[in-house]
């Protein structure tokens, strides 16, 4: 995916143009971790924004350490292990597919922006791809802006006003086909 | 509805008095009109005290996790109570001889209040449960619903919407866990939002934290939601809790044809398996 496609629709009119991300880069010891090494050896350039947090296998990435990650200040994700077929323990990485599948698809439904989170294999002998891909990460996260901004904590404010959550209700709650706007059940004391 | 209700009285006291059981799961009034409790009743005599009408809310399945001990246990079961028994069975929670299962056809429950039928109801298509020892009346005709519907309308709207209303969502959340306690899929014993020493899930009521143990939820029973509707019925800030479940249970149906949980007590669920030959999007 090109950086212009995922800004697209979500450009904010604030992006600083010196924003520089931080990316945490999962990646499995036997596969990505070894590439990223033969990318240091081998002198190649990629952005410094990026974090390497060393796994034993991609199927060892609980997606509450993305979650995490997200909360506490990282702007992007990757994750990253063996081709399929090439897991050191067998099938740890056809696992991970599934799960990050189903994971990358309820993130972006719930709302974070697409090329935040991103998975790809990167074999061993792949230092190029490793570069590309972190390079890739950083300039889409880069144009996309902070995850967490000054414009989100006033929405979080808003919505959790009164006069927010009717609006909130009224306009997207009813568009979503909730006709009456979920309002907190009355306590009536019974053990329902 | 009636019918099926004495018959349920006069089946409960047959099992309790010749030992075949030695508690029925079941439903009985409560303290308000139209309201009821779940009941467990152990004695042939408190039989009568079982309704079964249209304002029987509460799922039976996860009361036998509490119960299993006192011995073999008649548990009522509708659709979405016997889908949540197959899940519990599958999860080696319970075991099949552990349990007699009274099956009750239903046409959905009604919200006390309002009269309406319930949201987990509208969108349900297994009015007659999957499992049973015995079934009281007769089979009612299953409903043909889109139960993506609410997905769907989600999915199409732009992404700055839905974010904002989910954050909405997240934000009135107030980690009160009863989503987590009524639910059939919900069983560990330690549950990570417990674990406080180890720190996964913080104690402050924030939009991250409240988020984390949202997402957490609905990836950790998403597989192998049953659809019973029961974590946003037990909701008391009415958040609209399926419309994550659906999604899970939507995308794993389109990617890897998981199916609907719960229908049968064998296999395993989606995300504890997987194909060589899966859809390829991380190359």
């Amino acid at each position: 995916m090109s950086v212009v496609e995922a800004s697209e629709g979500t450009q904010k009119a604030t992006v600083d143009a010196n924003f520089e991300p931080t990316i945490l880069a999962i990646a499995c010891h036997w596969c990505t971790y070894t590439g990223a090494d033969l990318a240091g050896m081998n002198r190649m350039n990629y952005p410094p924004n990026v974090r390497v947090l060393r796994v034993p296998c991609s199927g060892r990435v609980n997606p509450q350490y993305i979650l995490t990650a997200l909360n506490k200040g990282c702007d992007g994700v990757l994750v990253c292990g063996c081709h399929p077929g090439d897991c050191h323990y067998v099938s740890g990485n056809y696992y991970a597919k599934r799960r990050l599948m189903a994971f990358k698809r309820l993130l972006e439904y719930t709302g974070l922006e697409e090329g935040r989170l991103l998975i790809r294999w990167i074999s061993g002998s792949e230092a190029g791809k490793f570069r590309d891909t972190v390079t890739e990460i950083c300039q889409t996260v880069k144009a996309l802006g902070p995850l967490s901004t000054s414009e989100q904590d006033a929405l979080t404010a808003f919505s959790r006003s009164a006069a927010g959550l009717a609006d909130i209700n009224a306009n997207v709650g009813a568009a979503a086909g909730f006709a009456s706007a979920p309002e907190p059940n009355q306590a009536d004391g019974a053990g329902e | 509805m009636s019918d099926i209700q004495s018959q349920l009285r006069a089946r409960a006291a047959e099992l309790l008095s010749s030992g075949e059981v030695v508690q029925v799961i079941g439903w009985m009034d409560g303290r308000f009109e139209n309201q009821t409790t779940p009941a467990f009743i152990d004695r042939p005599e408190d039989a009568e005290l079982l309704v079964f009408n249209e304002y029987c809310v509460n799922t039976t399945p996860k009361y036998t996790l509490y119960e299993k001990e006192h011995g073999k246990l008649a548990v009522c079961v509708r659709g979405c109570d016997s889908r949540g028994i197959n899940r519990m069975i599958k999860d080696n929670q319970i075991l099949r001889d552990q349990l007699y299962l009274i099956g009750l056809p239903c046409s959905g429950v009604k919200d006390r209040k309002t009269g309406e039928l319930l949201i987990k109801c509208q969108n349900c298509n297994h009015r007659n449960p999957v499992v049973y020892d015995e079934l009281l009346g007769d089979a009612v005709e299953e409903p043909q619903v889109n139960r993506y519907d609410v997905v769907e309308r989600f999915e199409a709207m732009e992404r700055d919407k839905r974010a904002q209303y989910f954050e909405s969502t997240f934000n009135r959340c107030i980690r009160c866990y009863a989503c987590r306690e009524v639910c059939p899929v919900c069983t560990c014993r330690s549950c990570f939002v417990d674990q406080v020493n180890v720190g996964w899930q913080g104690k402050q009521n924030n939009l991250a934290e409240n988020k984390f143990y949202n997402l957490t939820r609905v990836f950790h029973i998403g597989d192998r939601c049953v659809e019973c509707g029961e974590c946003e019925r037990a909701c008391p800030m009415n958040l609209p809790l399926m419309a994550f479940n659906r999604k899970m249970v939507k995308d794993l149906d389109d990617l890897f044809a998981a199916g609907e949980a719960g229908l049968d007590a064998e296999g395993t669920h989606s995300l504890g398996t997987y194909d060589v030959n899966d859809v390829e999007e991380f190359m």
